[in-house]
């Protein structure tokens, strides 16, 4: 029997028993509406604005004489008691708190507001960051709006002077095509593409860990070398592995669309409606604010205002135009395979070679660094500079290369770069495979003691 | 005739130590050859080696005449002594596997498995995993599998080891149908028994060397050859002996027992004319057939003397 055929019965075992097991069947639509749902909670919690709707009294004794009350986020501002010396308003402060009469007490002693040393905000429950935060940005914009009506400028005057909307990425292919483009989409794509190969190689190469180690421990694995030669049962387990990878991924692919499609049909109808009346709110506001009227939103910073988050969005979603899909899919699909193989032979010599799980451990460090290293430079280098030469130097690196590589992607890459790179990595795997199967081929008959990194050392030279 | 198996001055050594020394042995078509040794003495190694798991460091191995080649394992059956099946998998799946494995088609797998299931009478349990079946259903399940794809030559380490009687007697009556058929069979064991029962020839190792090989009718006549007991209802302790007795016990019922070692010059009919003119009447006389236990024993022991060393 060929080579090929041999491999072709293990490759067949290990697909068909893996995709028939009642957990993989489970988890292949579980796990898509679990991913899902926490992309759900991640997005609300980041987008939703975490404000107290409890409105708290806050008394203001102003020394100053130069504020005026108006209420700001959730805090209603009333003007404390006057008290002629200092520890009598100290006193007052602590007896309104303590008894809760107020939810705290801010005490400006402060004569001139550009200064701010000796303002005390006296609260029973410690506010958080950001509402000290527009405590300290309420009275720092009251000072400045003075000091610029000293100047004679009107805050409102100032308020046009801003500039509205935000850069535009126009991108310019070889053939001098401009498109809409965004940085954001790009780099979300690539982390989460990243995200998947360092999760697949993880899984799929525990898995062929396993796998090798039970057939090793069951004994079992002897009765199959006499038929087949271990290079050949380790790449059938290998590839085995690997296409029950690529059937998960593509079932959870074909789920999640299903989840969107008939999310989006449902929710869509439900949401056109609120999203017509908020657009139209929205200029109607930057109407007002051009022509130098007050607004509803005037008192929002600009970072939360409607109009800019709206540009964004739009301008998000008109990069889809820049992105190149087909060639992020083949590249994604090349490194996806080609990381997962260059692994997976590692993860499965290690499982041939230790007689009990728990000595795994000393072996799985050299695997797991460079995978964690290259998900750690994904998240800092690559996404700042994509096409920077750390990014450049780590999607050559084999061991790196299929999480940086899908990091670059989307940014676009330069052919010759990929294909060293797709040519470094498939030169890497045979060797690695050479290398492990020598220790595949000794290990899964040994029994006994404790393998050190001398033996497997031995075994390769034997 | 050509030897189906053939193990030419086989070397092999794991780190110093050396587990087959210079081993050479024959297996000719449709003999079944026990290979007997202590623990340790190196019979996996060989059997590994044969079963082209591992290959020899120095020596030869031929199978039906050509150099023995991994392709060759297809007309094999082999069980190790270490004996494991998936526990998950479904037993007719996991003898479909086997039978593939070794090289027959989807077709002629499925069909060699509806028979074997349907002769063990376990197609009940054709979908049930290995884990939900007991044991002895297991071990046949093992055996079964590495003789679907009737091979020319079945290599089995220890194959009684761990099997219940029933399960042992069936592999016996399976061993010998195969034999019938032409297969030959190569087993190692330490149930002197089985031996004695199904083997043609046997090969003794000790300490990675064969310390005797031969048919067993062979070995009982060579170097046991000659060999009379004697027995009479008394104690002969004061008769004068044609030759000096090589050995002298009292059975369980009370007969005086001794071994001669006949000559050229003293034959067996000398020795019963002897017997039969003493005053006390002989009541046992029979040339001595050693068991391939006394042989086993016997032959390991002088192979443990410094000579040997």
């Amino acid at each position: 029997m060929s080579n090929f055929s041999n491999i072709w019965v293990i490759f067949k075992r290990e697909y068909m028993t893996r995709i028939t097991n009642k957990t993989f069947i489970i988890m292949t639509f579980l796990a898509p509406v679990l991913i899902a749902g926490f992309y759900a909670l991640a997005i609300y919690i980041a987008v939703a604005d975490e404000t107290e709707s409890e409105i708290h009294t806050v008394l203001v004794s102003d020394q100053s004489k130069q504020l005026k009350l108006s209420d700001f986020s959730n805090y209603k501002l009333l003007p404390a008691p006057d008290y002629d010396y200092p520890q009598q308003r100290i006193d007052s402060a602590k007896a309104y708190v303590n008894r809760g009469i107020c939810y705290a007490w801010l005490q400006i002693d402060d004569k001139d507001l550009t200064v701010l040393d000796s303002t005390t905000l006296y609260s029973e429950q410690a506010p958080s960051l950001t509402q000290m935060e527009s405590i300290n940005q309420w009275i720092s914009n009251q000072s400045k709006e003075k000091q610029l009506l000293k100047f004679g400028i009107r805050p409102t005057t100032l308020d046009s002077l801003d500039v509205s909307g935000s850069v535009r990425l126009m991108e310019i292919s070889e053939q001098g095509v401009a498109s809409n483009s965004s940085s954001g989409l790009k780099s979300g794509i690539g982390f989460i593409l990243a995200f998947l190969i360092y999760m697949f190689i993880f899984m799929y190469g525990a898995a062929v860990m396993r796998g090798a180690f039970e057939e090793k421990t069951n004994r079992i694995v002897e009765v199959i070398v006499s038929s087949v030669k271990p290079f050949q049962l380790m790449m059938g387990k290998i590839l085995g592995i690997a296409a029950v990878g690529l059937t998960q991924v593509a079932a959870w692919v074909l789920v999640l669309i299903a989840i969107v499609f008939i999310g989006g049909t449902v929710v869509g109808k439900q949401k056109m409606s609120e999203f017509k009346q908020q657009s139209s709110a929205i200029s109607m506001d930057s109407t007002f604010a051009s022509a130098g009227l007050p607004t509803a939103n005037n008192e929002m910073s600009a970072n939360s205002n409607p109009v800019a988050k709206m540009s964004a969005l739009s301008d998000f979603l008109s990069g889809t135009e820049s992105i190149p899909a087909g060639e992020i899919l083949i590249i994604f699909v090349l490194y996806f395979i080609g990381g997962y193989l260059l692994y997976a032979s590692m993860f499965a010599a290690i499982g041939a070679a230790v007689n009990q799980e728990t000595e795994t451990q000393q072996f799985m460090l050299p695997i797991t660094m460079p995978l964690v290293l290259s998900f750690v430079i994904a998240q800092s280098v690559a996404l700042k500079a994509p096409n920077g030469s750390t990014a450049e130097l780590f999607s050559m690196i084999p061991f790196t290369s299929p999480i940086i590589m899908v990091v670059r992607a989307p940014f676009g890459v330069p052919i010759s770069q990929l294909l060293l790179s797709l040519g470094i990595l498939i030169l890497t795997f045979v060797f690695m495979v050479w290398l492990t199967s020598k220790i595949y081929r000794i290990g899964i008959l040994s029994y006994g003691k404790k393998p050190s990194w001398g033996d497997l050392w031995k075994w390769i030279r034997q | 005739m050509t030897p189906i198996i053939s193990a030419r001055e086989v070397n092999k050594s794991f780190g110093q130590q050396a587990v087959s020394k210079n081993i050479s042995l024959d297996l000719l078509p449709g003999e079944i050859y026990g290979l007997l040794g202590p623990n340790g003495a190196g019979k996996t190694t060989l059997i590994r080696m044969l079963a082209t798991i591992t290959q020899p460091d120095s020596g030869e191995i031929f199978f039906n005449g050509n150099p023995l080649h991994p392709d060759h394992s297809q007309r094999m059956g082999y069980m190790p002594e270490e004996r494991g099946l998936y526990k998950k998998m479904s037993v007719a799946d996991q003898l479909l596997f086997f039978a593939q494995l070794r090289g027959l088609n989807q077709a002629e797998a499925k069909a060699k498995v509806k028979y074997w299931l349907e002769r063990l009478e376990m197609m009940d349990w054709a979908k049930k995993k290995i884990e939900e079946i007991s044991k002895g259903m297991a071990q046949k399940v093992q055996f079964v599998s590495c003789i679907m794809h009737k091979p020319e030559l079945l290599i089995l380490d220890e194959p009684f080891s761990g099997f219940d009687p029933v399960n042992a007697d069936l592999i016996k009556e399976l061993i010998l149908e195969l034999q019938q058929e032409g297969c030959s069979i190569l087993f190692s064991t330490h149930r002197m028994d089985n031996v004695e029962e199904l083997c043609s020839k046997i090969g003794i190792i000790h300490r990675g060397e064969k310390v005797m090989d031969g048919s067993i009718s062979e070995i009982k006549r060579g170097n046991f050859s000659g060999k009379y007991d004697v027995g009479f209802h008394e104690s002969m302790e004061n008769t004068a002996y044609p030759v000096i007795p090589i050995k002298s016990w009292i059975t369980n019922d009370g007969r005086y027992m001794m071994r001669f070692q006949t000559s050229e010059n003293f034959g067996p009919q000398q020795l019963m004319q002897w017997a039969t003119t003493q005053s006390t009447p002989m009541v046992y006389f029979s040339e001595y057939i050693p068991s391939i236990h006394d042989i086993f024993v016997a032959t390991v022991d002088q192979s443990n003397t410094p000579t040997h060393e």
